[in-house]
């Protein structure tokens, strides 16, 4: 490999915020033609390292020097970067909904004859760049109208607008389905052989085991190696190894499961869509959750999965058609999420930062803000209880925060977690349900939301888990329903799930139960 | 512990408080409210004017005036005028204001005439004489004077004007007319056009005059603010509505925006002008009388006004008793105020170049 | 560390963040001063504070409900309207169909919460914007205004004309001052004493340590002082003269306002749906509720004000409320909330407006025009916001805007600031 020019190097790049050193004499090689991986927990400085390469913190913000293509590069801002043919790729993709596809590969460089924007150039290059990453679609299709996976295509083919020869992917599978996400994994191979140089940030071990030449570790700001895939026979746990600075001798903690009896259970769930009224999202669905089980819920994206608990949890998503939920023998009918929370049901929303927390809020006040009651006397706040039901969760949960003062915004990933489910165990509930609840959280943390989850049901009660990652499923639930096209296609025991099993039943209507 | 707590509270605030209360007042008194103009004051003081906002030529000119004038009998003149939207509350702080600085007088050219009680009896308590300018203070026994012209008068001669002008044209009737007012919250524009109607209103019932809208009552005749837009839409209306066929002969407006604002909507209607009543000889106005369009004006030289309104001022400083012309007519809803009236002059192209001779900017437009 | 240090750690707070929350303020005093030299000390002086509270008293109580207003995520373009179409209904109750001004009052603040009730419900229930909803009624209500009165001036009764000119009475034995402004002014220092002692015991209860007792004499002194200070200015105003009853009606609805918002369930909400209504809604809270007392709320208060507003003229005009939606909001972001809300204050509105005000007051003193007056308004309103906008995208301390937090969450008057040792360095936000 030591014969392949080098295309990049970082020489002990140092990048420091008032107060924090983010990067600290940082260095990285990348040869032409590689797909190199860049590894770290979050706040390793990953995304920091991108942004300077990319020019998003100019020239003189920074010490040490980015020597790129044999000379040394001083990019001022992102159009500096992308004019030497650096693209990057965010996780947050840059596309406008209400644009069609050919005008969002082309925004900010519009093929342009005698001043006016040629849209018929614009179409044929498009469809040309389309099919270089493998996306079939009518140019004039609105963004809006396609699926993420594609959507994560369209990105890819506005770098090549840009005669990229360095692309940088910032999380590119993280919201992609397996059959996306494999998709994408090949298209970059196929740039490879193509001789296009890849850098690609990722938390997905597997997918970087599976495509990477190159692998750089970055922990807490520093290089701490760079590993070559073949030639160190590398695989996930010496990945793992070098993020965490130790041996993981488990991925998911013990745990000897104390299951009760069923105390909750949802029958013939009926939910229509909210705004297409004839397309129903939950089709006659039924479950049940037993004192002290963790349920999992396995689906592909779109299976219906969130939708299914969000009308469960206070009609909070969906026209609700029929259905009943009984708990405790009795049934309850849960018009509001007001209602739900009162009934003792949580739920940990997928996404964190849209709808799960106020980003404004401290962690104080987010900790207590589902179940204000609680520390409300004679309609006044008590702070000082606010403050110790806060500080208590703190120290239970292990969030890494000075004190309980500090802005939710502030704080990372695995932490926001913590903050939400302290937000949820606060409002003492019998059934929490959490979706997708270590998403974008690295392994560490991930390790200790496992062991939450657990301790949680340990205490008697019900807890449901909707997952994206079999793996997750299949270490940490003791019973698994299978999703498909809104309806429940299977339920599979701890012992019968192995990752083919769930698939085939997360791909299927038919139902074949293997209790 | 409790206890404690709640007595230290108290005794440490109560401390605090008396600490600084101990140091001394310097209340003072009653002082002014009796107001003794006898003594006068000090001919260097400061002179507040507080005005409406520009809308119009005039009170820019008076603005200037009343800068300069003061400026060269001797005084500090503090000319202010109110803001473009926020018109009431900016003059009830201007005159707040000047009250602080320490004015002796304060002239007032109101944006809204009832509106500014409370600060006038502020003034009034803090020994500021109070004069109104122009336009007379409602509801409050607290102003001393009011200088203006005699509007009533200027009413008279608009009316008789509208009449003269009407026969000179066409010898005999009956003559179409319309009406329009100024300003509701302007107790001016009662006046104006009470004073028209004394004249105007004989002709009617004979049947001389006809007001072919029917719209004779002031509530249907006023525009709000004074705007020009909002005659010229009216007038707008009134064509559609009424003067399909008929023939418009002669329109009452209270001063020369609104006038030229309706001669352009006779215009834009493709009518042959009637004849239009103004007032204030605003420039183009003035050219619009030269040029045999609008019939005419009023000549109010706001210079006589200004001056008769320093020569009160200067009046008060040496601690006399200002003159004043009419002690009954003006009673303000509290009192009955003493008054100095000045006559109006009505302008045709027939006397414009007699009646501007003066006027350095109009005198030009009539030769 | 230096005794000096010391002590600007514990009355300021140690750490960037809890100097923040001055910042805004010492902006305010320093406008104050300038002004105070400048016009040779007419600032200060008695008759010029009471004038200042009166004149912007109106704008401040609107202040308070666009805060809300705008925490919540909305807009209110509407409130002079409201005030002028409440204040010539309450003229006409009283003039023509002779209701006693006490009723008068109620049946303003009546008119106030239907009209923020028929806001609020195309707002929270039906869904269209604040920005719409409010325009519309901006025409609507200046409509109704110049139907009711024919665009006429209509004068109020004496006893009504108190709550916008009236004065604390006088009474008691001759101080050389006014007894009730003494008395009123005592209550605050009791208060802010009692808060003082009160949070040194909240910091105890969450397990840390009170700053040291001398810090917290030393704060007390400051506090009581200006209160002291202030008193004695409104005491010795002319005889009949005092503290002003529009300025006692805002200080008591500031102090419930605050309370609410900063002490209740139903103040959390409010923040909660302007910092991620979806989040909100996720938490339990009612949404709708929630957007359909803000926009009640707001016209109450815009009623209220309409009435100080005609108290203090004496009689309801067709320009009334003109132009103050656009004081009110500029004081609410000049005090630092955030357009997009979820951010903002009671206490920076208050103090927002009245660097509105101050410079507005100073500068009519200096007997700078009006037009200027808006020129040099306009420039503050940007600048300040400038400069925050400006501060944060640079990731250092924002002068106004992270006011906020401490102002809402803590006690202004106890910084928290626990030993240094204690405290990480605050980590900026570095996604990796």
């Amino acid at each position: 490999m030591s014969d392949v020019p080098i295309l990049l190097e970082m020489r002990s790049i140092t990048k420091e915020f008032p107060g924090v050193k983010a990067l600290s004499d940082v260095n990285l090689v990348v040869r032409a033609g590689e797909i190199h991986a860049i590894c770290g927990e979050n706040g390793a400085g990953k995304s920091t390292l991108m942004k300077v390469l990319s020019g998003v913190y100019p020239h003189g913000s920074y010490s040490g020097q980015i020597v790129y293509q044999g000379s040394e590069s001083k990019f001022s801002d992102i159009r500096a970067s992308e004019s030497a043919g650096i693209v990057i790729i965010h996780q947050e993709l840059a596309l406008i909904p209400g644009m069609s596809i050919a005008e969002n590969i082309f925004l900010g460089n519009e093929p342009r004859k005698r001043g006016a924007i040629d849209w018929k150039a614009a179409n044929r290059m498009a469809l040309d760049l389309m099919a270089r990453v493998g996306l079939q679609e009518d140019p004039d299709t609105l963004i809006k109208d396609i699926g993420v996976g594609k959507q994560q295509l369209v990105e890819i083919a506005k770098a090549f607008a840009k005669d990229v020869k360095l692309l940088i992917l910032d999380e590119p599978t993280a919201a992609l389905n397996e059959a996306d996400s494999r998709h994408l994994l090949d298209l970059l191979r196929g740039f490879r052989s193509r001789g296009i140089t890849s850098i690609m940030i990722s938390h997905k071990l597997n997918e970087i085991e599976a495509i990477a030449d190159q692998i750089t570790i970055l922990r807490d700001g520093r290089t701490v190696e760079t590993l070559d895939v073949k030639a160190d026979g590398v695989d996930e746990d010496r990945i793992v190894r070098g993020m965490v600075g130790r041996e993981l001798s488990s991925r998911f903690p013990d745990h000897t499961p104390k299951i009760g009896d069923v105390f909750f259970e949802v029958r013939n769930w009926n939910v229509r869509h909210p705004i297409s009224a004839d397309r129903q999202v939950c089709k006659n669905e039924s479950f049940v959750v037993r004192r002290g089980e963790i349920v999992g819920f396995a689906g592909l994206m779109g299976a219906g999965r969130t939708e299914l608990a969000m009308s469960v949890f206070g009609r909070s998503y969906g026209v609700y058609e029929s259905g009943t939920i009984i708990k405790d023998g009795k049934e309850i009918v849960l018009k509001s999420v007001a209602d739900a929370i009162d009934n003792g049901l949580a739920y940990v929303s997928e996404d964190r930062k849209a709808i799960g927390l106020n980003l404004l809020d401290d962690i104080k006040t987010s900790t207590v803000a589902a179940k204000l009651s609680k520390i409300r006397h004679h309609g006044v706040l008590n702070e000082v209880e606010e403050y110790q039901a806060a500080e208590a969760y703190r120290k239970e949960l292990r969030t890494k925060a000075p004190t309980v003062d500090e802005g939710v915004s502030k704080l990372s990933g695995g932490n926001q977690q913590k903050v939400v489910l302290a937000k949820w165990m606060f409002t003492d509930p019998d059934l929490l349900i959490l979706d997708e609840p270590t998403r974008g959280i690295d392994v560490g943390a991930k390790y200790e939301i496992y062991g939450i989850i657990q301790r949680l049901a340990d205490q008697g009660k019900g807890v449901v888990v909707i997952s994206s990652e079999l793996p997750e499923l299949i270490g940490l639930c003791d019973r698994i329903y299978t999703v498909f096209e809104g309806a429940i296609t299977g339920e599979i025991a701890r012992a019968d799930a192995t990752p083919e099993n769930l698939m085939k039943q997360m791909t299927s209507t038919k139902k074949m139960a293997t209790r | 512990m409790r206890k404690f707590f709640g007595t230290s509270v108290v005794a440490i605030s109560a401390a605090a408080m008396l600490a600084l209360a101990g140091c001394g007042s310097g209340r003072d008194g009653d002082s002014g409210s009796s107001g003794e103009a006898a003594k006068g004051f000090a001919a260097n003081s400061l002179i507040g004017v507080a005005l409406p906002a520009k809308t119009s030529e005039n009170w820019v000119l008076a603005g200037d005036l009343f800068t300069n004038g003061l400026k060269e009998a001797g005084f500090q003149g503090d000319v202010q005028y109110a803001g473009a939207s926020t018109t009431v509350a900016d003059q009830q702080a201007q005159i707040t204001a000047m009250v602080t600085k320490g004015a002796k007088v304060i002239v007032i050219g109101a944006t809204d005439a009832a509106q500014l009680s409370t600060q006038v009896a502020a003034a009034h308590a803090a020994g500021v004489k109070v004069i109104a300018y122009d336009r007379l203070i409602t509801n409050t026994p607290d102003l001393d004077y009011y200088v203006a012209f005699d509007n009533f008068k200027v009413g008279q001669l608009q009316g008789q004007a509208l009449l003269d002008g009407m026969k000179a044209k066409k010898p005999n009737g009956p003559y179409n007319i319309e009406l329009f007012s100024g300003s509701p919250d302007d107790n001016n524009a009662g006046v104006f056009f009470d004073g028209a109607m004394s004249v105007l209103k004989p002709a009617i019932d004979k049947g001389d005059v006809v007001v072919a809208s029917g719209q004779k009552d002031v509530k249907q005749t006023a525009i709000q603010g004074w705007k020009a837009e909002g005659a010229q839409a009216r007038m707008d209306q009134l064509l559609t509505s009424t003067y399909g066929s008929k023939e418009l002969d002669g329109v009452l407006s209270p001063n020369d925006t609104l006038a030229r604002a309706i001669l352009t909507s006779v215009k834009g209607a493709g009518k042959p002008t009637p004849i239009v009543t103004g007032q204030d000889s605003e420039v183009e106005s003035v050219k619009s009388i030269v040029a045999g369009e609008q019939y005419m004006t009023i000549n109010k030289d706001t210079r006589n006004l200004v001056k008769e309104t320093i020569n009160m001022v200067k009046a008060l400083q040496a601690g006399n008793t200002p003159q004043v012309n009419d002690t009954k007519s003006y009673n303000n809803g509290s009192k009955v105020v003493d008054t100095f009236l000045l006559p109006p002059v009505a302008v045709t192209k027939a006397n414009a170049a007699e009646a501007y001779a003066n006027d350095p900017k109009l005198a030009p437009l009539t030769k | 560390m230096s005794r000096l240090k010391d002590l600007q750690k514990n009355l300021f707070g140690g750490t960037t963040s809890n100097a923040r929350q001055f910042g805004m303020i010492f902006t305010l005093v320093a406008i104050v001063l300038i002004f105070q030299v400048w016009t040779n000390g007419l600032t200060l002086r008695s008759d010029n504070l009471i004038a200042l509270f009166q004149q912007n008293s109106y704008i401040l109580i609107l202040a308070i409900g666009m805060l809300m207003v705008i925490v919540a995520g909305h807009i209110d373009l509407s409130v002079g309207s409201v005030a002028a179409f409440a204040g010539i209904l309450v003229a006409k109750s009283m003039t023509e169909w002779d209701l006693p001004w006490p009723v008068a009052i109620l049946f303003g603040l009546a008119i106030g919460a239907i009209i923020g009730a028929w806001q609020g419900f195309w707002v929270a229930y039906v869904g269209v914007p604040a920005f719409i909803v409010t325009l519309a009624g901006m025409l609507l209500f200046r409509g109704g205004n110049q139907f009711i009165g024919n665009a006429n001036t209509i004068p109020v009764p004496e006893g009504f004309r108190e709550i916008g000119s009236g004065f604390l009475p006088e009474f008691g034995p001759n101080t050389g001052y006014n007894n009730a402004t003494l008395l009123l002014g005592l209550a605050a220092a009791v208060a802010v004493v009692w808060r003082e002692l009160r949070a040194r015991n909240t910091r105890r209860a969450m397990d840390a340590d009170p700053a040291p007792m001398w810090v917290s004499i030393l704060r007390m002194a400051i506090m009581v002082g200006v209160i002291a200070f202030a008193t004695l200015r409104f005491a010795s105003g002319r005889v009949g003269t005092s503290f002003p009853i529009s300025g006692i009606i805002l200080l008591v609805l500031v102090i419930a306002y605050s309370f609410y918002t900063r002490n209740t369930a139903g103040g959390r909400h409010i923040y909660a749906v302007g910092g991620n209504s979806r989040a909100a809604e996720l938490s339990g809270v009612k949404l709708k509720r929630v957007n359909f007392f803000v926009m009640m709320n707001m016209s109450v208060l815009a009623a209220l004000a309409g009435m100080i507003f005609v108290a203090r003229s004496a009689a309801s005009g067709p320009q009334d409320g003109n132009g103050w939606e656009l004081d009110a909001i500029a004081a609410v972001f000049i005090g630092g909330a955030a357009v997009a809300g979820g951010i903002g204050t009671i206490s920076g509105s208050i103090v927002g407006g009245l660097v509105m005000a101050v410079l507005n007051n100073g500068l009519q003193l200096e007997g700078v025009g009006t037009d200027k007056v808006q020129i040099i308004k306009g420039l503050v309103l940007l600048l300040a916001v400038a400069i925050d906008v400006y501060n944060k995208s640079q990731g250092r301390f924002s002068i106004i805007g992270s006011l906020m937090r401490p102002f809402r969450r803590d006690d202004p008057a106890a910084p928290v600031s626990p030993p240094d040792a204690e405290r990480e360095p605050a980590k900026a936000a570095v996604s990796g």
